[in-house]
């Protein structure tokens, strides 16, 4: 990370220099946060603007492309065509699913820019932690940018010290969902999200079953399973959760999210991205279970 | 809006009229009435504001990030007059405070480049006589729920107004030297960076400014909304919103909740 992470605008210190709190917490959040003994001290946020575009074969990200490529590192899987004696430009004699290392390494560097931002604000207000943190990453405009958005209530624990290293804790989770962790003997860490990109380069055989293109082979068939895809999402969901693991320190994640979407970046050729995030917990006392729940039905 | 309750038009002062005499009009859901009618405070009527405001373009430099402060001041300044003229028709029926306050934004054919904004709520008194009128002697206006309205009061914290800032921002386009000079990777552009940053920053310190104001000791409910409206893309309306509130007791009365689970699917 840069020191462009300290250089918070003038505005920012401008406005958390005021007496008066701000929080991005809904009513009930705010309520039960306060019940906490957590202290709302203002809505604090980061920001990282990073050009996002897709690079193709001609990207210098790819030395060379097809069966025995090289340059790549992370997860690479080919396919040979299994069909004997057919040739020709248009049929797919092999396919690949590669891992693009350099895409999760971009989407890493812009969530962690806009967190360490949305860090700095909170410890500039003095807060000892940041709860009910939200990310987003938008695209602006037509510019070809992604915009990565991290934002949160910063909080005091009323009595408390603040962290040991300065740095404030951070979570998802708040109001009775926070309350409900820490009741249960979990405290919060920090928030863990990361991404991972899978390329699929169809090979004959996927590209039949996707596009049920007419060929030589007759009919497609009714059900089958897309193996190559398959597996891309399957490698996808692995990666993410080791990327994901690597951050947690011994830890454990309490409340993941994964979401895997897929984009087509041209024909027989798409990407299948995997965004895992959840909170990073520390046990601090033995598992106490709570009261029994109370059944209830709603007038409606 | 200095002019006071005497521009209303006349049917407002017919229906506000009719409210007077003891019928009430809310769009408070049934819940919500029972709880807002829990914590003392008794609707008074349905009210509303609006303005037409022409809100055009403004030059912009192509390859420029730059807030474009006449737009900034007129979505302000146009909010701003139809919040003032709903108070007013509240501060007409003696009312203490408007919740479940909705701003939107409208847009027609027959008049380009105009928009109207309008502010709708219900407007609440306190029925034990005791006057929850803001700093500024004006009743109070929130967005609140009427639940959310129930939780605040439980906490210890009153509304005092309801407050937003915006700042309407011109994002630069790239030119082909930028976009040769990055090509290849995707790195941060700190300049878009700072651009965006400061926009939103510049807008949250200005909601911040009416929460003085109103000497308030904090903003609930904080939310940024973006919006290009009918500018294109590169021009956006970044515009910070929450409830200013104040400390009225230190006390805390929430019950220690009790875990439930609910049989309803």
């Amino acid at each position: 990370m840069s020191d462009s992470t300290v250089d918070l605008p003038e505005a920012a210190s401008r406005r958390l220099d005021r007496p008066a709190f701000s929080s991005g917490l809904s009513v009930p959040d705010f309520a039960a946060c306060l019940q906490m003994g957590l202290e709302p001290v203002g809505f604090v946020q980061g920001f990282c603007v990073m050009q996002w575009r897709w690079y193709g074969m001609n990207s210098p990200y790819r030395q060379s492309f097809g069966p025995s490529a090289g340059g790549l590192t992370g997860y690479v899987e080919n396919y040979q065509c299994p069909h004997v004696g057919v040739y020709g430009g248009e049929h797919r004699s092999w396919g690949q699913n590669y891992e693009q290392t350099w895409v999760e390494q971009a989407w890493g560097q812009g969530f962690a820019n806009a967190y360490a931002r949305m860090l700095a604000e909170a410890a500039d207000a003095g807060a000892h932690g940041v709860v009910g943190v939200i990310d987003t990453a938008n695209r602006l405009a037509d510019l070809g940018v992604l915009e990565f958005h991290v934002r949160g209530t910063a909080v005091k624990v009323a009595g408390g010290d603040p962290p040991p290293d300065g740095q404030p804790w951070t979570t998802y989770l708040a109001g009775q969902r926070l309350a409900k962790l820490i009741e249960s003997g979990s405290m919060p860490v920090s928030v863990a999200a990361a991404v991972s990109s899978v390329r699929v380069w169809a090979y004959c055989v996927t590209e039949y079953l996707l596009n049920g293109s007419t060929s030589t082979w007759g009919g497609r068939p009714a059900v089958s399973e897309v193996t190559q895809v398959a597996s891309a999402r399957m490698a996808a969901r692995q990666i993410a959760r080791e990327h994901v693991r690597a951050q947690l320190g011994g830890d454990s994640l309490h409340g993941a999210q994964m979401i895997v979407s897929e984009s087509e970046v041209g024909e027989g050729d798409q990407e299948v991205q995997c965004l895992l995030r959840g909170n990073r917990v520390r046990r601090f006392k033995e598992f106490d279970p709570i009261p029994a729940p109370r059944p209830t039905v709603r007038l409606r | 809006m200095t002019e006071g309750s005497e521009q209303l038009p006349e049917a407002t002062a017919h229906r506000l009229q009719e409210l007077e005499q003891g019928l009430f009009t809310s769009d408070l859901s049934v819940n919500e009435f029972l709880l807002i009618k829990e914590v003392g405070f008794h609707p008074l009527g349905f009210v509303m504001g609006s303005s037409i405001y022409h809100t055009g373009i403004q030059t912009r430099k192509w390859s420029q990030s730059q807030e474009l402060t006449k737009l900034t001041e007129a979505m302000y300044n146009a909010r701003e007059l139809a919040m003032t003229r709903m108070e007013e028709e509240a501060a007409e029926l003696g009312a203490d405070g408007v919740v479940g306050v909705r701003l939107d934004v409208n847009y027609y054919e027959w008049g380009k480049d105009a928009a109207e904004f309008i502010a709708v709520g219900t407007a609440v008194k306190a029925e034990n006589g005791v006057s929850h009128l803001n700093a500024l002697g004006k009743p109070f206006t929130s967005d609140l729920s009427g639940q959310d309205f129930w939780t605040l009061m439980q906490t210890g914290y009153v509304p005092q107004g309801l407050v937003m800032g915006t700042c309407v921002y011109h994002i630069a386009h790239r030119g082909l030297g930028q976009t040769l000079g990055s090509a290849g990777k995707n790195v941060e552009l700190p300049n878009f960076t700072q651009a965006l940053y400061e926009a939103r920053e510049l807008a949250m310190t200005r909601m911040q400014d009416e929460a003085d104001r109103l000497n308030a000791s904090g903003i609930v409910g904080v939310r940024l909304e973006e919006k290009s409206h009918q500018w294109g893309s590169h021009t956006i309306e970044f515009l910070s919103l929450g409830t200013a509130v104040t400390k009225t007791s230190d006390a805390v009365t929430l019950p220690t909740p009790t875990t439930v689970i609910s049989l309803d699917n």
